[in-house]
């Protein structure tokens, strides 16, 4: 397998591995894939209350490739908001990494790990932002408003 | 027909699949990725008994198992030059005589080999592939002895870290093959980090159709143990120097890759995988 330099060197040097604890409020935790697919990615985000990524984590099972394109979206989501995030494409991460035919699902899954890692931090934050809203209009039912 | 999870055939099993319409049975008597031998003494005799024609594919067992055809009761055997560190592009076909083996030629043409291959015969490679296996024959015995010293050292100096297993049994094996998954690491990551070393995997990452071996699969091997396994052989020419070099390039990766694992990390949180819903792409 004929590796481009970009992925050699996050693979190499990987950016931001790690963990942040998965009940912290202003964390964002998406796994995606499956280890019977040989791939299996977890990213994190730390959210402020600006709605920017202050920070973020990962840890990847896969190949070089799959390393390389989460190692590399973990530098690219900091500094973005969530919706500047939920932007990036595959096919960046793809074109970046130099990934061959064969390796461009490896980008397909980090686009998904960003998703469902915002996904996961506004879940969080809409059941919160719905309770909130419930308890100020003194209705105390448990039905969440739509986020 | 499947194996069992040692990757043995059971006998009963191949005497049961034969039927009365059977032809030839095939077997590889020495398989590529785990090296386990098959019981092929065992299985002649019973083709014999059922008037079934038997093919093995000795590639990978010429030059490494003992293979007497005066006592095997096999009727066709192929072997190649390049396995016993002979020229590639030659091998060869065993035809019994006693009793009879009749064949069809696949390549017609100018009539070489008695009308059963056509095609002008190669003869540096045929002179390269007969001292080959002249040599072979000759070291087979102390060379066997040798690497199985170098495998068993290798073996041990791997089997007590966390999370290890041989795939296929280490008892009926060619002296010089281990593989080997290390769970919650993925092969071709693997490969990747212990590039001063060539080895394979059976990842599907590392083929062209993202499929995992079906070898491993055919032991009843979980997808992802497929998917973290390695192969190691060693040769003629392997030293004892290269097999510690590896055993401490491995522990170091395997750890390195393991602090990169979210499979590891849930393992270590005491997470039981098997229940873990997937979001599958």
């Amino acid at each position: 397998m004929a590796y481009s330099e970009k992925v050699i060197d996050h693979y190499e040097n990987p950016r931001n591995v790690g963990s942040f604890s998965k009940d912290d409020q202003d964390v964002g935790t998406g796994m995606v894939g499956a280890p019977a697919c040989g791939d299996v990615m977890k990213l994190q985000i730390k959210v402020n209350d600006a709605g920017i990524i202050e920070d973020a984590r990962f840890k990847t099972y896969g190949c070089g490739s799959a390393i390389a394109s989460s190692s590399l979206v973990t530098e690219w989501i900091k500094g973005k908001t969530l919706d500047q995030a939920a932007g990036i494409k595959n096919t960046h991460i793809a074109e970046e990494l130099a990934l061959p035919p064969v390796k461009i699902h490896c980008s397909i899954l980090a686009e998904d790990a960003i998703k469902a890692a915002i996904a996961d931090y506004q879940s969080k934050h809409g059941q919160q932002a719905a309770a909130g809203a419930a308890e100020a209009a003194g209705d105390h039912s448990t039905k969440p408003r739509a986020a | 027909m499947d194996p069992e999870p040692n990757g043995l055939v059971d006998l009963e099993k191949f005497r049961a699949a034969i039927r009365p319409d059977t032809i030839v049975a095939s077997i590889m008597m020495v398989n590529n990725e785990i090296g386990v031998i098959q019981p092929i003494a065992e299985m002649g005799e019973i083709c014999r008994d059922k008037g079934v024609i038997f093919h093995c594919d000795a590639v990978q067992a010429a030059g490494k198992v003992e293979i007497d055809l005066q006592t095997l009761k096999v009727d066709l055997l192929t072997v190649t030059a390049h396995k016993v560190y002979g020229p590639k592009g030659i091998g060869a076909l065993y035809i019994r005589r006693k009793p009879r083996v009749r064949i069809e030629a696949q390549i017609h043409g100018g009539g070489h080999e008695r009308g059963m291959r056509s095609g002008t015969l190669p003869t540096h490679q045929i002179v390269g592939m007969g001292e080959a296996f002249r040599i072979a024959k000759e070291e087979m015995v102390s060379e066997n002895a040798r690497i199985r010293v170098l495998r068993d050292r290798l073996w041990n100096g791997l089997k007590d870290m966390e999370e290890v297993h041989l795939n296929g049994d280490l008892e009926h094996r060619i002296p010089g093959n281990l593989n080997i998954s290390f769970n919650f690491v993925e092969g071709e990551s693997l490969i990747m980090a212990i590039k001063d070393v060539a080895v394979s995997s059976g990842s599907a990452c590392t083929s062209a159709s993202l499929e995992p071996s079906f070898v491993l699969r055919a032991l009843g091997l979980s997808d992802e143990l497929a998917h973290s396994s390695i192969r190691m052989t060693i040769g003629r020419f392997s030293t004892e120097e290269e097999i510690d070099f590896t055993i401490d390039l491995l522990k170091n990766k395997i750890a390195k890759l393991r602090e990169l694992s979210p499979l590891w990390e849930m393992h270590k949180e005491g997470v039981d995988l098997s229940t873990v819903q997937w979001a599958a792409h």
